[in-house]
């Protein structure tokens, strides 16, 4: 099933002459995780704030399970269904205490309060945060912070979740953690995700993987087949993962390696197999 | 160096005091005020003074914290008792002296009333928490919102304003120390200079605060914030057995004091 379909979007920012999305078409299928990749000014936030409304169109249409973003009436019935993750932390908790930002969502929509506290312990237990659900937001870590801000988000219950760089700012530890709870979150509780990164290596566990460059979609397809096209990445600016790197470079060198072992494990399995065959 | 600064001043803790509904210490605080201007006789302080130790006793406040709170307003204090002494008239201590019993009488009630003013209001700010005192202000007030004030527009920026005053003092820090290890000096020179050395820190500041506030705006919009109507809380503030029993005692306490006052003691 379509959730989120672009069909043919262009995108302005007021006061700019050049076009930010330049003619987007792309449906994100229900339960899948979708990243998108690009280098910085290519055109994938912009592409994530259309999925919420944030942003609306110029030219062309959103449809969110249907809906036209457009459509200011319809607002709040996309907003719940999609939620939005931002890269500075910070900037996006609203409550002193972790457990009254995350239930700041479901105050919005009218929650009843006892349905209120089931969720926001679900979401904090959900994200690995329940112990801290009595600290205050500005003592934990950028990734803990972060846990919570998604928390925030899957207490709203919504559909998709999409975060916009949710590991800019963060050390390796905490970009682990929120990559590893986004990924359980959509294999475990089958939801929707969109990650937007320039982090090559976030993608590797994702269903499928989108390059944006320039604001058009350069490149759509499994992470494997999506890395494989060395040249193409290049050519827009952005790195491979190291194993695809190695084998593009054995292979430029003549040795017979399929191209798409992204881990380290199978790339050193395909290695060793390559090894032993040439004896 | 700024990260000692603390604000509210809230020092957690589970006596009676603290599990008061913050709407009843609110409405208690305000019936201890008029007591307190009520008074006028020796006996009237004395009750005011006792009922404020006792408060502060089953709250668990130390008088050093106390203390503490009230050294900002020495100033005021010490300005407020002299202007008594000198200017009550009566019979001087001493012939042919300005000051007179009269005048220390009424410095030294003067004091008290300043002192328990600041006490009574501590009581307050160091038994509850920022967010539960915005909670029951939000509440209290919830009347006014028929006659169009936005009151949940208010709090709500009280209780935001709170959550991001340590952000914003951390990223002063790290701003002065940026500019520090570019040789700003904030520490020398005169006054004047210092608070010109000043500009550089506030600038980016307030471009940094005006960013994040848009940013903010565009995340509770995102989780589908739109304004106080039809909005519920996860927790709810309910009045309980002990809260009737401080009102109880309050107005106790409130009516003790106007009969002392009638009576003139």
């Amino acid at each position: 099933m379509t959730v989120i379909e672009f069909q043919q979007v262009h995108f302005t920012y007021p006061g700019e002459e050049k076009e930010s999305l330049r003619g987007i078409d792309l449906t994100i299928e229900s339960g899948s995780f979708v990243a998108v990749l690009g280098h910085n000014g290519s055109g994938k936030s912009t592409l994530a704030k259309h999925m919420n409304a944030i942003l609306t169109p110029t030219e062309g249409h959103v449809l969110v399970h249907g809906i036209d973003t457009a459509d200011e009436s319809r607002l709040l019935d996309i907003r719940r269904k999609v939620g939005m993750v931002f890269q500075n932390p910070d900037n996006q908790i609203v409550a002193n205490v972790v457990e009254d930002d995350v239930a700041f969502a479901p105050e919005n929509l009218g929650v009843p309060p006892e349905e209120i506290r089931q969720r926001v312990d679900a979401a904090l237990k959900q994200v690995g945060m329940f112990e801290f659900r009595q600290h205050a937001p500005h003592l934990l870590s950028g990734g803990q912070k972060q846990r919570v801000a998604i928390a925030g988000v899957i207490a709203m219950q919504p559909d998709i979740i999409v975060l916009d760089e949710p590991t800019a700012m963060l050390d390796p530890q905490g970009r682990q953690e929120v990559i590893a709870t986004v990924t359980r979150l959509c294999r475990e509780n089958g939801m929707t995700v969109v990650l937007i990164t320039h982090h090559m290596d976030e993608c590797v566990g994702a269903d499928r993987l989108v390059v944006m460059s320039d604001g058009r979609i350069v490149a759509d397809g499994s992470p494997a087949a999506v890395f494989s096209q060395v040249e193409l990445m290049e050519s827009e600016g952005l790195a491979v993962p190291e194993t695809t790197r190695l084998l593009y470079e054995l292979r430029a060198e003549g040795c017979e390696l399929p191209i798409d072992a992204l881990s380290t494990v199978a790339c050193a399995d395909a290695i060793a197999a390559c090894l032993k065959h040439s004896r | 160096m700024l990260k000692d600064i603390t604000l509210g001043q809230f020092f957690p803790g589970d006596t009676i005091v603290h599990r008061l509904d913050p709407r009843t210490k609110i409405v208690l605080l305000i019936v201890y005020i008029v007591a307190l201007f009520q008074a006028v006789s020796w006996w009237s302080y004395a009750l005011v003074t006792l009922v404020t130790v006792l408060a502060m006793t089953l709250g668990h406040i130390k008088p050093k914290n106390i203390f503490k709170g009230l050294k900002p307003m020495l100033f005021i204090i010490v300005l407020t008792a002299l202007l008594n002494i000198f200017y009550t008239q009566g019979t001087p201590i001493v012939e042919g002296w300005i000051i007179t019993w009269e005048g220390i009488g009424r410095s030294v009630q003067m004091i008290l009333r300043i002192v328990l003013l600041i006490t009574g209001t501590f009581l307050l700010t160091y038994t509850t928490s920022p967010i539960a005192l915005t909670d029951g202000l939000e509440k209290l007030l919830s009347p006014l919102k028929r006659i169009g004030v936005p009151v949940h527009e208010m709090t709500l920026m009280m209780s935001m304003a709170l959550r991001f005053i340590p952000t914003l003092i951390e990223e002063t820090d790290k701003i002065m120390s940026a500019q520090k290890a570019r040789g700003a000096d904030f520490e020398t020179g005169s006054l004047v200079q210092r608070a010109k050395a000043l500009l550089p820190i506030l600038v980016p500041l307030f471009v940094s605060a005006f960013r994040r506030a848009d940013e903010l705006a565009v995340a509770m919009e995102s989780r589908c914030y739109h304004g106080g109507d039809g909005r519920t809380r996860m927790k709810q503030m309910k009045l309980q057995g002990i809260d009737y029993a401080a009102f109880a005692l309050g107005a106790v306490f409130l009516a003790a004091v106007i009969v002392l006052r009638h009576f003139g003691l």
